[in-house]
């Protein structure tokens, strides 16, 4: 018997061990990919390619996997951070108060009960959105039934102080409170339930990108991105050739965050 | 062939105006272009593009983040001064380092002035350097433009990373007290002088700095 117990747990041990070492593995560098004349505010993936949201030129850029420019979408008011899903890639227009929605080539509005005043991101879960609406200080979440609004100008936690950016998880909502310098964490009712980054000092957390084990944030003013694991616990910060980041996604186990001033994408590996 | 191109010339001035004269019927509307300071934060940065717009009668707002420079236009009956629209940026928490209008006359404003060099003694200057909150370069160009307008101050330069001012002014006219007051009224806290609730929450998002206890 013990002859079948001792490789059993032999290869327990290993893959604990092997799964303790990929969790601590931290990002390094793997490339930069130039935008040339373009800055990034938002990004996402979207029917195989990337979609950049360059909101100094009014313009949308798509990018193929090895990060060549295939198209530049012109037209748009201020696009932020955008989101997609299998048919469709949404863009919060911060200067129109409007979510396009933008279907092989077909534009159409979202219908919203409210009215919104600079949307600067949004999020699309399943048949669930959010939106971050700016000077409203507040997220307009559909539920897949109806829209409700939470958060209110303030800085107690629960108040939202310039929300930039959304993201909707199987349970949660998670909210980059720009000029609150933090994260917040909601229920789906809207409840508040935890605050990520009040001990960074952090300097407009612009931009965030939440994967099933880690919480990503943009710290735009000090040129930084900080990665904490769920519980909010800080696990890495990453400043190597960051200049005022302002969105992150992760592809394929790679992580892509928007440099803004670098006018570039900056990739991460673990 | 003296006439012929006689009647040309005519005739091509003639093209020449036509369209100018068309113009200035059709064109009731002055151009204003304010450059604004510190343009950092595209978020805040929009911000003032989508404010303005908001303003009655002010069509195609546009700012350019690279160079700072934002553009609009305003109806000619409404004779918009430069006055106002520097104060509405100010308002705003922005910061305008000049403003220029085209009138639909022709003529052109604007509200840079000549600089008059100031003799000072050099045994009169003195340099120092204190605290200033803030937290970006829209704030910087803040800080800097309320210290650079008191009378007497020579330099002011504002280091975001140690929040430190350095200064150098003419003693005999002024004293440290007086531009951290002057720095404060326009919205951020020194050591000694405190801003305003109020001004402090017209800032614009990102310089909303945490304040001095």
């Amino acid at each position: 018997m013990t002859t079948f117990i001792k490789p059993i747990w032999g290869l327990f041990v290993c893959i604990l061990l092997l799964s303790a070492c990929q969790s601590n593995k931290e990002w390094t560098y793997l490339k930069t990919i130039d935008l040339a004349d373009s800055t990034p505010i938002g990004l996402t993936a979207y029917q195989g390619n990337i979609w950049i949201a360059d909101g100094d030129h009014n313009r949308l850029v798509e990018l193929d996997k090895e990060g060549n420019i295939k198209n530049k979408l012109e037209g748009w008011e201020r696009p932020m951070h955008l989101d997609s899903d299998a048919q469709t890639l949404y863009i919060p227009e911060y200067g129109s108060d409007k979510i396009i929605q933008w279907n092989n080539g077909q534009k159409s509005f979202m219908s919203i009960t409210d009215s919104l005043d600079a949307p600067a991101g949004i999020s699309v879960y399943k048949n669930e959105k959010a939106i971050a609406d700016f000077y409203n200080h507040r997220i307009l979440y559909f539920n897949g039934t109806k829209w409700i609004s939470f958060g209110k100008e303030g800085k107690a936690q629960g108040d939202l102080y310039y929300p930039t950016d959304v993201q909707i998880t199987t349970s949660k909502i998670y909210v980059a409170d720009a000029y609150n310098n933090r994260v917040q964490v909601f229920d789906k009712t809207g409840k508040a339930l935890q605050v990520i980054g009040q001990t960074e000092r952090m300097n407009a957390a612009t931009g965030i990108y939440v994967s099933n084990k880690q919480v990503f944030v943009t710290d735009f003013e000090n040129d930084r991105v900080l990665i904490y694991d769920l519980e909010g616990n800080l696990q890495q910060s990453i400043n190597q050739g960051l200049n005022k980041p302002t969105d992150l996604l992760i592809i394929e186990k790679e992580l892509y965050i928007a440099n803004y001033k670098g006018k570039n994408l900056m990739v991460y590996q673990r | 062939m003296k006439y012929l191109i006689i009647i040309l010339s005519i005739f091509a001035l003639f093209l020449g105006v036509q369209p100018q004269a068309n113009a200035q019927t059709n064109n009731d509307k002055d151009q204003f272009s304010v450059k604004v300071d510190g343009l950092g934060c595209p978020f805040c940065a929009y911000g003032l593009e989508k404010k303005f717009k908001e303003l009655k009668g002010i069509k195609k707002v546009a700012i350019e983040m690279e160079t700072g420079m934002m553009t609009f236009e305003y109806p000619t009956d409404k004779s918009l001064s430069i006055e106002r629209v520097a104060q509405q940026v100010e308002a705003a928490g922005y910061t305008p380092v000049s403003v220029e209008v085209a009138r639909t006359d022709g003529t052109i404003e604007s509200s840079q002035s000549e600089v008059i060099e100031e003799h000072i003694e050099e045994s009169a200057l003195v340099e120092a350097r204190f605290f200033v909150a803030g937290n970006c370069g829209m704030c910087k160009a803040r800080i800097e433009k309320a210290a650079n307008g008191v009378a007497g101050v020579t330099v002011a330069e504002w280091d975001k990373e140690s929040k430190e001012l350095f200064v150098t002014f003419d003693s005999s006219l002024v004293q440290q007290e007086e531009i951290e007051a002057a720095i404060a009224k326009s919205g951020h806290d020194t050591t000694t002088s405190k801003a305003e609730e109020e001004t402090y929450k017209n800032l614009p998002g990102c310089c909303q700095y945490e304040r001095v206890p």
